[in-house]
């Protein structure tokens, strides 16, 4: 968010490209929409002015994305879009019985996703022959029109669906895995890359692991959160998924079957996506041991905590009034995963107390306008027209010199950047018991946490304590200077670009040598010739782990 | 016909065996009236004529050209009779009801435009003998009763099932009677008669269809765009009149079984009596497929879609779709009982009949194997008419071409093979057809649920 300023360099169109050293796999964030993801990852690209990007953007229909939200830098080659849930391009209807064999292999890849661990050998076999056939044996039409799709749909339903709707099961079914062979399309059609860049599993690590698999080059997955489960999140509060149980039937405590089934299905593309990624890289631990329980191999995994600009942030500190202002913001996006609504009803406890407090949100609203109406309505239903204030979007370089307090009140987040540029910019946090909230504000390490406490960290969904702790900042002068120290010290030690850099030096350097660790689902000798633009450097199959992957020295446990 | 099960149902749902035959009473005149009218006309105008001032050649002339303009105006007129009403069906159910009656005179300005055509070349070029009267009153003739048949369907497609059986008697009425206070006219003043009447009840009809619909423009030409009609429902049309026809056409035109009558005309005295009598025997079979099929077939035949649209389970789905084919199945052999009970009263009182009305006893053979025949034509009739429901139009076509083909070749066969095996043609074609098309259904029953899913 730091960063949107237009680049005087970038041009306005993005040529064709035929080589750029990085592919970037995005999934409905930058350039199309803005966040913590978004930025960061115009942050990377500005970072690397050495290194050429190919975009290839994934969404789910056009008319759900707007214009660019960012200005593309020179260094970004090449910009595809595809979207995943648009109704065209299915092929013509025809009548056709469909490949016996490949239908199969196909109950065999479902039973391996159902227990990965005991059928992994086999399954991953199977897995690599399926892709293979994606634009051949097993092309779209098998899946849309044959009796043996047919056969297999209804035996699946009878043996596991616990809906009883089968029109509901069936489109599941269907709308579920048509994206795959979108994805299988673009892999095709992709400009050539020296190594891939996924910044999710989903979607856009499935396509890393398929790019991968086809044209044998590094794989890169980043995470800033865990797709997975905030796909859960958002499935479980999902509105559109059937639920046809009856009042009898229905069990709160179980999700609707389609619920699972989506789930599981965004599990099985992680963890396929796992399988194939040479370098997995989480932004704080407890998202590292979380990837690693998914699937991934904890030797391919580590840690790379984002950096953000501490002397452009710390220079506003000059900017500081003498006192503490009375001022408190949450900076974020007016969307339910924020939790916008419990920082309203805090401020409501606060003012109660000190009625002169100031709550601000600077964030878009444009994402979740239901969401931001009801948020208004309900800072209306408490009296709180005085205190609080909706900004909008805000350059923070104004805003943080004017407030007195960070705050977060999401129910998820991963390593929010805008808690290291408050800290650096002088003002503490207090932010929910959420990703990595707890190690920025009580630190990770000995050494760390002998820095002290940068703010306080409450549970989630918790108004009261929020309150409580945010009152203690704002009127006591001596806790609020240490903990303002304490972020200082944290921010400039652990957490600067120079050290995420540093780290993304090491893991471009080690993906633009070729994939060196093989992977089950990429676990292919390069029979196919790749591309001549830029041959592989094959390293031996027994090399060990390279430096670098282990040396997360801030934020390893 | 749909529309039609709703008030079977009703005097069903009275519950008592009058209702039951009242129920079938019904069903056989509303799909029997029109064509058997159209047959009691003409016999009736011609036994009218008989002993009289006209001589027997010119009532002969006069029912063999009615029996060609009948034929010739089904057969034109089927290439629009089940596309448009499909289309209009489609207006009806996208509530587009305005565009209806606009479109229907667009269609009867191109109907008009296209027979008038055909009949004044055809009349002009090859009729040469003929006085400038009948000349005119033929092409008038075609014209008229090509319009008839489009206002009939169209009006079948609106569920006016009684106001079409009433304007059928009243139009036949007025035919029979003005034929015969004109019959001293001879053929000229017998076809005048007949073209009036036909005339009269197509303005009734164009009358009743104005009245029933509202029109924001005259005249407007919709359904004839690009994809407003199916080509296949076409097809269809077209092919399934030329089939029922095909095996009297070669009859007429053999050398050993057809006569010249009146200009190009021929026919075949030999074979079209028997024929056109033994279709009075399928009006019980015609009762029993309405009944069965409008009803208990549709019944299960909602359950099913609904159980497919509102989320059934794949069960339920699927049991729906066994009480549809226990429909079905009940349905033919229904029909079948019927028919098998009707060409048996046939078998045992034509002789009588053919007695009473001077026909030689020699026709008889014939007459039963025609009896039989036209009984098939009811239970390939139903199974068209499930395919219709279940939107199979390519099983539709491929099952009238094949019955257009069987009936041509059998009925060359039959001719070549002697005067005992007349009829054979048409009955074989009509069995084989019949046979073909269960066995289609079969399949396409038994892979209803894919087809529904998965291919559309």
């Amino acid at each position: 968010m730091s960063d949107q300023l237009p680049n005087p360099v970038a041009s306005s169109t993005a040529p064709r490209a035929i080589v750029a050293d990085v592919g970037l796999l995005l999934e409905g964030t930058y350039p199309y929409v803005s966040g913590g993801v978004s930025s960061w990852v115009h942050q990377i690209i500005n970072g690397f002015p050495e290194l050429t990007f190919a975009i290839c953007f994934l969404g789910s229909r056009k008319q759900d994305y707007g214009a660019k939200k960012f200005q593309l830098p020179a260094n970004v080659v090449h910009l595809e879009e595809h979207y995943l849930n648009e109704s065209s391009g299915a092929p013509p209807i025809a009548p056709q019985r469909g490949n016996a064999d490949m239908f199969e292999l196909n109950a065999e890849l479902h039973d391996y996703f159902r227990a990965p661990a005991a059928l992994a050998r086999r399954g991953a076999a199977v897995l690599e022959q399926m892709t293979n056939e994606l634009q051949g044996r097993m092309d779209r039409s098998q899946l849309l029109y044959t009796e043996a799709s047919w056969n297999y749909i209804t035996e699946q339903y009878q043996q596991r669906c616990t809906d009883p709707s089968f029109v509901d099961y069936f489109w599941t079914v269907r709308t579920m895995h048509t994206p795959i062979w979108v994805l299988s399309s673009i892999v095709e059609a992709f400009p050539p890359v020296r190594c891939y860049h996924s910044v999710s599993t989903g979607y856009a690590g499935f396509l890393g692991a398929l790019l991968k698999r086809r044209h044998g080059k590094s794989l890169i997955l980043s995470e800033h959160g865990i797709y997975t489960k905030e796909r859960r999140i958002d499935l479980y509060a999902a509105r559109w998924i059937a639920d046809n149980r009856t009042l009898l039937q229905r069990d709160p405590t179980q999700s609707g079957y389609f619920r699972t089934m989506w789930i599981r299905f965004f599990e099985a593309l992680g963890r396929m996506c796992y399988d194939a990624s040479d370098q997995i890289i989480a932004l704080y631990e407890a998202n590292r041991l979380r990837q690693v329980q998914d699937g991934a191999r904890a030797e391919r995994t580590s840690n790379i905590a984002n950096g953000i600009d501490v002397v452009k942030f710390g220079a506003l500190r000059a900017l500081r009034p003498e006192t503490i202002p009375p001022i408190m913001c949450l900076i974020g996006r007016v969307v339910p995963i924020k939790d916008i609504k419990t920082y309203i009803r805090a401020t409501r406890v606060m003012a109660s107390r000190q009625p002169d407090v100031q709550a601000w949100i600077a964030g878009p609203e444009e994402e979740s306008p239901d969401y931001a109406a009801e948020c208004h309505a309900l800072v209306k239903s408490l009296g709180l027209e005085n205190n609080v204030r909706f900004l909008g979007f805000q350059k923070l370089t104004d805003l943080l010199p004017q407030i007195g307090l960070v705050v977060l009140s999401s129910i998820s987040e991963a390593l929010p950047l805008v808690i290291l540029e408050g800290y650096a910019a002088g003002v503490p946090t207090v932010t929910t018991d959420v990703g990595s909230c707890r190690q920025l504000v009580y630190g990770l390490d000995d050494e760390d946490q002998l820095l002290g406490a940068s703010g306080a960290v409450v549970g989630i969904a918790d108004p009261q304590a929020l309150a409580e702790a945010a009152l203690h900042f704002l009127t006591d002068a001596t806790a609020w200077h240490a903990a303002a120290q304490a972020g200082i010290t944290r921010v400039e030690r652990y957490y600067t670009h120079p050290v995420m850099f540093g780290r993304y030096q090491t893991v471009y350097d080690r993906a633009l040598k070729g994939p060196s660790l093989a992977a089950d689902f990429s676990d292919f000798q390069p029979s196919r010739a790749p591309p001549a633009v830029c041959p592989v450097q094959t390293a031996s199959p027994n090399s060990p782990p390279q430096p670098g992957l282990d040396l997360d020295l801030d934020l390893v446990i | 016909m749909a529309g039609i099960g709703f008030e079977l149902r009703k005097i069903l749902a009275r519950d008592s065996y009058f209702a039951l035959i009242r129920a079938y009473a019904y069903a056989g005149l509303i799909s029997s009236g029109p064509w058997v009218l159209s047959i009691l006309g003409l016999v009736a105008i011609g036994l009218l004529s008989v002993n009289l001032l006209v001589p027997t050649r010119q009532i002969t002339q006069f029912q063999v050209s009615v029996t060609y303009l009948i034929m010739g105006s089904l057969i034109l007129t089927g290439v629009l009779q089940l596309s448009f009403t499909r289309w209009v069906s489609d207006q009806l159910f996208g509530g587009k009801n305005e565009t209806i009656v606009p479109n229907f005179a667009g269609v009867l300005l191109v109907t008009n435009a296209v027979a008038g055509t055909l009949a004044l070349v055809l009349v002009f070029g090859s009729f040469s003998g003929e006085s400038v009267i009948y000349r005119a009153l033929m092409v008038a003739g075609f014209v008229i009763m090509c319009d008839i048949w489009i206002a009939t369907i169209f009006m079948s497609g609106l569920k006016f099932y009684k106001t079409i059986v009433l304007l059928f008697g009243g139009g036949y009425g007025v035919s029979v009677l003005l034929a015969a206070l004109l019959r001293s006219e001879g053929l000229e003043g017998l076809l005048a008669g007949y073209v009036t009447g036909q005339f009269l009840m197509l303005v009734g009809m164009i009358f009743i269809i104005l009245r029933s619909f509202p029109a924001n423009q005259l005249i407007a030409f919709d359904c004839f765009k690009k994809g407003a009609m199916y080509p296949s429902l076409m097809a269809v049309g077209l092919l399934f009149n030329f089939a029922l026809w095909a095996d009297k056409i070669v009859f007429w035109t053999a050398l050993e079984t057809g006569q010249q009558v009146i200009g190009p005309l021929h026919a075949s005295v030999i074979y079209d009596m028997p024929v056109f009598l033994a279709y009075i025997g399928i009006i019980p079979g015609m009762a029993v497929f309405l009944v069965r099929f409008e009803t208990d077939f549709v019944e299960w035949y909602d359950k099913f879609y609904n159980a497919v649209r509102a989320g059934g389970s794949l069960e339920e789905i699927a049991r729906m779709r066994d009480e549809m084919v226990f429909a079905i199945h009940r349905g033919l052999f229904d029909i079948i009982k019927m028919q098998t009970l009707s060409v048996l009263l046939l078998v045992v009182f034509a002789p009588t009949l053919f007695a009473k009305l001077d026909i030689s006893a020699l026709y008889l053979p014939l007459f039963y194997v025609d009896a039989v025949a036209a009984s098939l034509q009811v239970a390939l009739l139903a199974v068209m008419n499930v395919f219709f429901y279940l939107d199979k139009r390519r099983e539709v076509l491929v099952t009238v071409a094949l019955l257009s083909v069987l009936n041509v070749a059998l009925s060359v066969v039959s001719l070549r093979l002697g005067a005992v095996y007349y009829g054979y043609g048409f009955a074989l074609a009509m069995l084989i057809t019949l046979v073909f098309s269960l066995r289609v259904l079969e399949r396409k029953l038994g892979r209803l649920e894919y087809e529904t899913f998965m291919l559309q």
